[in-house]
């Protein structure tokens, strides 16, 4: 065996060298396999979803509850999050402090908007009467979008720590890798959305009573 | 008869269509494309947003996929409220947000511009996560009727 | 012999949080190893842990032996029986075969490729507390009188509130959430380690076997634990708090929790062998004094196993009646996976032939690992098919098939294992006497056990039952098979006999005593707390093999090697590599006294302990008793926050010159 000094270095995007084989940062590296895993973990739940759609054995069915106008708001604002989110990233890679500082905590108010706009929806079905033991439609949204839910509240803490790492100066373009992850992180539960917004919103919302089961009555629950 | 493909489709043995810059692939040739400078004006754009020679792109370029993203999802909103499209609408929303997804993931999560090691592992978990999904829900016979 | 270093707490995130204990700092004692984070103590920790376990299951196994050993017993109860059988499943897959993967997989991975600890030490240690208190949790239930009672595999709605309504599924869901995250950390992080912590030269198609498959094994854990989770979540709402996944009268579907739980279960069975394979894949070279035969075939079979894995799951549900064109597609999907795995079963056997074969008890568990194996795989292919299935599916012939590959396969591998890396652990040998006859021992009972249950299957005897009536004509067979089931645990503590007389006679083992090719092999034994003093430089596979035996490369290697670039690596810890021209393997080395070396390791740690624990308070409360939430909630987030504030555990040191 002979010594290493024939090894060549590889350099990061912000020219550090980084020593690793593949000269990939294990952090990303580790949060790329993560959100990998978490494929697996929303897709069992969307399957879950698409398997039970239509088989509700009671009310209310997706068309009669489910309001299109207001969730394309909260979609709209997630998706924005996701822009500020990769503004922030930019300007403190770039070391600009303030702006940094300021993306970073746009993000935080539009995830809890949209947060808010969750608990909303949730409280005005429960209202209605789809509680998640109501029904098959129920228990699958409810678990589906709340774990969703729970996802963002996570991204929101953690980016409110480096919103304040950010003022503090602890956060700075040598280290940006940090809000990276917070960002990889951010917008894969984005995508999630997006993935949710279209299978139960966009393609389940006007389904009515499955043939065999009992239409819903508003009220009369 | 490749070298001819190639010739027509491509510059330099790069597809016009390839993004440029990013670090890990030269500066791509002079975009020309079989439109010539047809497409000079779209050209202008792409060159003002991402400012050359960059890992990843500009703001400019973020708050351009960030209108795109929005211009998408008025679609499907519009395509869903306005248009009774009936059996077209599940593939026309699965192909809106499948374009959504794309966009996220290899701008604003920065595949595009990383390396590729990420890209492939994401799209390893991807390939499975969508194949044994897919294989469940043609298993539990999923296909639009109803069960009873 | 934990350095310490002069630059704590001048990384940048390392705001100041009140402290409540000090820094840990000991090298032995009780809290050296809760806080430590060195990747051979956790290992250790893992192994000392689910070799427990492993007695705790077996004695579960022979009290259900005991039972069935005659017709019409009354020893235990049906009850108890159902509880037994789900403990002793559960308990061997989650709290032993994989936990005893992941100890060697701790001990071995960063010696293998040339690193000084995993990528993630603090999440290494994170996993380890996690499992304990997880398996802790599950097995309280035995103490509030309800264990688990609907099988490994928990079908609903049969363990749903509505037909099992005492607590055990309860304690059975949170317990292997919280396994299961415990699992899933540690699959990213050898993920992690394997790709990015390798040493210079260790390109992929250098990396011993075993880390190859651990690489594959983590992917398949990273990948279908979250399956499992998914499962566990909705039954468990659906017990806690009375949502409809799986409670028919709503219309659930008891079909989807086999889908799901196959989906995870499948690749499940190849988390469990593939260390196994590789372990084997390690030792049969060593002991035939040849380099493996098939290299790349091998691992490109153990990647090929992990991929089809993902579409085989409902050969387990060939009786649901899926219908004839979903039952072909999987049963020629089974069929197929046998593939790969004869592949390996040539390989192995192609390394063997022509060697000259030592039979050391590593390599007499190795053969029969292999001799094993294919009678489990047989008997695979056999209810593979699917109308030879419909005979099978829940009778002795399915236990007899997946413990020849579990116990015949995993377990007899693990034991190899165990005796093969021993003295590298240790730095004393096993006895081989004592070995010997452990190994003799648990074949002959283990073949008692497990051949006659082939035929009881194939005569309808189903699993699962608590007795049988007396002119079945199964009681002979049945006495067999739990004399079998004795002599086995007999073997086992032989084993333990071995274990205390060797640590009395301790017999030095030397560096490297078996001739070892693998980088583990090249320094100390036991490894010092750096493992090594300079890292590697890697040339060729079974690298040190090669450094030993240099007239040997021209025979193996046709120069192909040539010109090839070098990955750098795994160097973080580490300064002086790059100037230095050095052998390293002059092993000069054997000073435990690493100071002055400029060599880092991370620091020990509370805080995986604390996360853990709060983890496992809050899975408490999920069984709706709140304060207990609240407490765990508490604890978790000291844990969270007093590790994300920690100093960064590997501080550069005043004057080092690497790039950061
Ligand atoms: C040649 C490769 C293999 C084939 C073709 C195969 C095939 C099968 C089939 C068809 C079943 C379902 C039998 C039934 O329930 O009727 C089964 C069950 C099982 N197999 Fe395998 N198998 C193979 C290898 C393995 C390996 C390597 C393991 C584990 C290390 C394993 C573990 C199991 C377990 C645990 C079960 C029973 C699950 C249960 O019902 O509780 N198998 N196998
Ligand atoms: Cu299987």
């Amino acid at each position: 065996m002979a010594s290493a000094s024939a090894t060549y270095e590889i350099k990061s995007e912000h020219g550090e060298v980084i020593n690793t084989s593949t000269g990939l940062s294990n952090k990303k590296l580790l949060m790329w396999a993560f959100l990998g895993s978490d494929v697996m973990f929303f897709g069992s739940f969307i399957a879950t979803f698409l398997v039970y759609r239509n088989r509700s054995l009671v009310g209310p069915y997706p068309a009669d509850i489910l309001d299109i106008p207001i969730t394309s708001v909260s979609t709209f604002v997630l998706l924005m999050s996701s822009l500020a989110m990769v503004l922030a990233l930019s300007y403190v890679q770039e070391g600009r402090k303030k702006l940094g500082t300021l993306w970073i905590f746009a993000v935080v108010v539009l995830g809890a908007i949209f947060l808010l706009f969750q608990v909303y929806e949730f409280n005005h079905f429960a209202k209605v009467g789809l509680t998640p033991r109501t029904n098959l439609f129920g228990t699958t949204f409810f678990i589906l979008t709340g774990l969703h839910g729970a996802h963002v509240t996570l991204g929101v803490l953690w980016l409110m720590f480096l919103g304040f790492g950010s003022i503090k100066g602890t956060l700075r373009a040598d280290n940006a890798i940090d809000l990276e992850l917070a960002g990889l992180y951010w917008h894969f539960v984005d995508i999630v959305w997006i993935v949710i917004f279209t299978v139960i919103y966009l393609i389940s919302a006007r389904d009515v009573a499955p043939p065999g089961s009992v239409p819903w009555v508003p009220g009369a629950h | 008869m490749s070298n001819f493909l190639n010739k027509i489709l491509y510059h330099d043995g790069r597809g016009w269509w390839d993004l440029p810059r990013t670090q890990w692939q030269e500066p791509n040739p002079k975009m020309e494309g079989p439109l010539g400078d047809g497409i000079a004006p779209i050209k202008r754009i792409w060159e003002i947003t991402t400012a050359a020679n960059l890992h990843h792109g500009t703001p400019a370029f973020y708050v351009l996929i960030g209108a795109i993203l929005s211009i998408i999802t008025i679609v499907e909103v519009w395509a869903f409220a306005w248009l009774f499209l009936g059996d077209l609408l599940v593939p026309l929303m699965l192909v809106l947000s499948l374009g959504k997804f794309v966009l996220v993931v290899g701008f604003f999560m920065h595949l595009k511009f990383d390396r590729k090691y990420y890209a492939w592992i994401f799209t390893a978990c991807m390939v499975i996560g969508i194949g044994i999904f897919v294989a469940l829900l043609l298993l539990l016979n999923y296909g639009g009727q109803v069960q009873q | 012999m934990q350095t310490t270093h002069p630059g704590v707490g001048s990384e940048p995130i390392s705001m100041r949080f009140p402290r409540i204990f000090p820094r840990p700092k000991s090298d032995y004692g009780i809290w050296s190893w809760i806080s430590t984070v060195d990747h051979k103590r956790i290992g250790t920790l893992y192994a000392v842990t689910s070799f427990l376990w492993f007695l705790v299951g077996g004695i579960e196994a022979l009290i259900m032996r005991l039972q069935l050993s005659q017709a019409d017993n009354t020893l235990v109860d049906p009850e108890l029986f159902n509880q037994l059988f789900t403990m002793h499943g559960t308990t061997m897959v989650f709290l032993v075969v994989m936990p005893l993967s992941a100890a060697f997989f701790n001990w071995l991975v960063p010696l293998q490729i040339g690193a000084r600890d995993v990528a993630f030490p603090r999440l290494n240690a994170l996993s380890y507390w996690i499992f304990l208190f997880g398996s802790l949790f599950l097995n309280f239930s035995w103490f509030v009188g309800d264990a688990p009672n609907g099988g490994w595999f928990g079908y609903a709605p049969n363990s749903h509130l509505a037909f099992n309504p005492t607590h055990g599924m309860t304690y059975w869901v949170i317990g292997l959430n919280i396994l299961g995250i415990a699992s899933i950390a540690a699959g990213l992080n050898f993920i992690v380690t394997i790709l990015n912590m390798r040493a210079p030269g260790m390109t992929l198609t250098k990396m011993p076997v075993f880390t190859w498959m651990t690489f594959v094994t983590s992917v398949l854990i990273v990948l279908a634990l979250p399956v499992l989770t998914v499962a566990l979540i909705q039954l468990q709402v659906d017990r806690l708090y009375g949502t409809h996944f799986y409670n028919t009268a709503a219309g659930g579907d008891p079909v989807l929790w086999q889908h799901v739980f196959w989906l995870f279960g499948h690749p499940e069975v190849y988390i469990l062998i593939l260390p196994a394979m590789g372990i084997v894949s390690e030792i049969l070279p060593v002991f035939s004094r040849k380099p493996l035969f098939g290299y790349t075939f091998l691992v490109f079979a153990g990647v090929a196993i992990g991929f089809m894995g993902w579409f085989v799951w409902s050969h387990h549900m060939f009786t649901v009646g899926l219908g004839p064109a979903a039952n072909s597609a999987f049963a020629i999907s089974t069929m197929a996976i046998a593939i790969p795995t004869g592949v390996k079963i040539f390989n192995w056997i192609g390394t063997m032939w022509g060697g000259s074969v030592r039979f050391s008890t590593a390599m007499l568990f190795a053969i029969s690992f292999i001799a094993m194996f294919t009678i489990g795989g047989l008997s695979g292919v056999m209810h593979a098919s699917v109308p030879t299935d419909a005979q099978q599916q829940d009778t002795y012939f399915v236990v007899a098939h997946f413990h020849y590959v579990l116990f015949g396969g995993a377990i007899m591998a693990i034991f190899g294992g165990i005796y093969f890396w021993w003295p590298k652990a240790t730095g004393y040998m096993l006895s081989e006497g004592w070995g010997k006859a452990n190994w003799l021992l648990m074949l002959i009972g283990f073949n008692l056990q497990f051949a006659p249950q082939h035929w009881l299957g194939l005569d309808g005897m189903p699993r699962r039952v608590f007795t049988y009536a007396e002119n079945m004509g199964w009681e002979n067979t049945n006495m067999y098979a739990s004399a079998g089931g004795f002599l086995m645990a007999f073997g086992v503590l032989l084993f333990l006999i071995n274990v205390f007389y060797s640590a009395r006679k301790r017999v030095p083992a030397g560096d490297d005593p078996w001739d070892g090719r693998t980088l583990e092999w090249s320094i100390a034994s036991p490894p010092p707390h750096y493992n090594f003093e300079k890292i590697p430089n890697v040339e060729h596979r079974d690298d040190w093999w090669f450094t030993k035996h240099p007239e040997l490369i021209a025979e193996y290697y046709h120069d192909e090697h040539e010109g090839e670039l070098r990955a750098p690596s795994g160097a973080q810890f580490d300064d002086d590599v790059e100037d230095e021209h050095h052998d390293e393997h002059t092993s000069d080395h054997h000073g435990d006294d690493d100071h002055g070396h400029g060599i880092h390791l991370p620091d020990m740690s509370y805080y995986p302990f604390i996360l853990a624990l709060g983890l496992t308070i809050v899975g408490a409360g999920l069984m709706t008793i709140i304060p207990v939430i609240i407490i765990g909630v508490v604890i978790l987030l000291w844990g969270l926050i007093g590790w994300s504030m920690e100093p960064v555990n590997d501080p550069v040191p005043e004057g080092a010159s690497h790039g950061h």
